[in-house]
This record gives structure tokens, sequence and C-alpha cells, in this order.
């Protein structure tokens, strides 16, 4: 799985994105770093922002295309 | 025989800290386990884990009741904390620290246990 297409994906869910950055942290296309941060989070706990993200990426977790997924989330309060 | 779904409810219920994670804290099988196992070890939290690996269907029992998809997964009395990231982040803020002063008092022993899930045939 590209990284371009985890971008889209939390693109569209997050269309206000202060911050998007996604890494493909080994070039196997599988391990992913997101970096995240719009002001949707603010207020929100980093559980709660990370299930959102999760909740964005739930077909390619489910379906193992992405086999490693870390994600650094904040508001922009 | 409880159901596995049971079994897992269990272990987040009734133990302090539970680390669902890939492998033992004495063969941990993936980076991010260790991550959450570190940082549970560097606040001096007696830790519960129970390996994921066994049987797929503990990974998909346990995201049915934790609504988490990925692992490791870390609960402190009973209430998902996160993942490694965010198990790492509290460490770094100090706010893991303070969860689990505050959820098991500070005069606790560090412990590790290692709790396997009975698996009905599949």
């Amino acid at each position: 799985m590209e990284a371009e297409t985890i971008r889209a994906l939390l693109e569209q869910a997050f269309p206000n994105a202060a911050e998007l950055d996604v890494e493909d942290r080994t070039g196997t296309g599988d391990h992913f770093q997101v970096t995240l941060a719009t002001a949707e989070f603010d207020g929100l706990s980093l559980l709660d922002q990370h299930r959102r993200v999760n909740a964005t990426l739930a077909a390619p977790l489910r379906d193992g295309s992405i086999h490693e997924l870390r994600i650094s989330t904040k508001g922009t309060a | 025989m409880s159901t596995l779904s049971e079994q897992i409810a269990e272990v987040i219920e009734k133990e302090p800290v539970a680390l669902f994670m890939k492998g033992t804290p004495q063969m941990v099988m993936c980076g991010n386990s260790q991550r959450a196992l570190s940082a549970l070890h560097a606040v001096g939290a007696p830790i519960t884990t129970v390996d994921i690996l066994p049987d797929p269907r503990i990974r998909q029992e346990l995201a049915e009741i934790s609504g988490w998809p990925t692992i490791p997964q870390v609960f402190v009395k009973g209430e998902l904390i996160g993942g490694a990231d965010i198990t790492e982040e509290l460490l770094a803020s100090g706010d893991l620290q303070r969860k689990v002063d505050e959820a098991l008092g500070s005069d606790r022993a560090p412990d590790i246990k290692v709790v396997a899930l009975e698996l009905a045939p599949a």
C-alpha cells in the first residue's frame, strides 16, 4: 500500500488538517507513521484522537495492508 | 471453560494493569509491544501480559471488546489507555505515572504476570 493512498484517506476524513504527514517507515508499504494535527482534535483525549485515525484506516488495518501503524496526533489549540 | 471473550474481559476487569502483546515479556515478538512494556516498566507498574499470537481469535475478540484494532493494548483498572504510541506519550508527559499511581497507589510492587488463555479447539 502506498503512503499516498493512506494520505488520501486521511485528507478525505480530515479536510481541514493543519498538519498531515504519512511516512512509509520501512519502505515496504506496510509500516506507516501518521502525523496529524487538526482543530477537530482540540479537547479530545489522545485515545479518542487515535480512535478517529484508526476508524479512518479501518479497512486497510483489517485486511492487513497496514501491518504497523504509528500515530502522532494533536489539536491546534 | 469460559469463552475466549469472557476470559479476555476478565483479564481486563481484574488485572490492575493488563498488556495484550505479541509474545511474552521474556520473548517479545514485536517492537511496539516492547515499547509499551518498557513504558509500563518505567513507572513501576505491576504488569499482567497476555500473548495474542497463539491464536488469531484472541486478537479478534479483543478488538471486539476494546474497539481498538491494533496490538499492543494497555489497560489500567479496566480502562483502555491506548497502544504503544499513547503509552509512550503518556510516559513522557508524566501522565502514565499519575494514572498508575492514582489507580494503584504509590506503594505498589512492580511485578510481571503472564496469563495464558484457554483456547477451545478451532
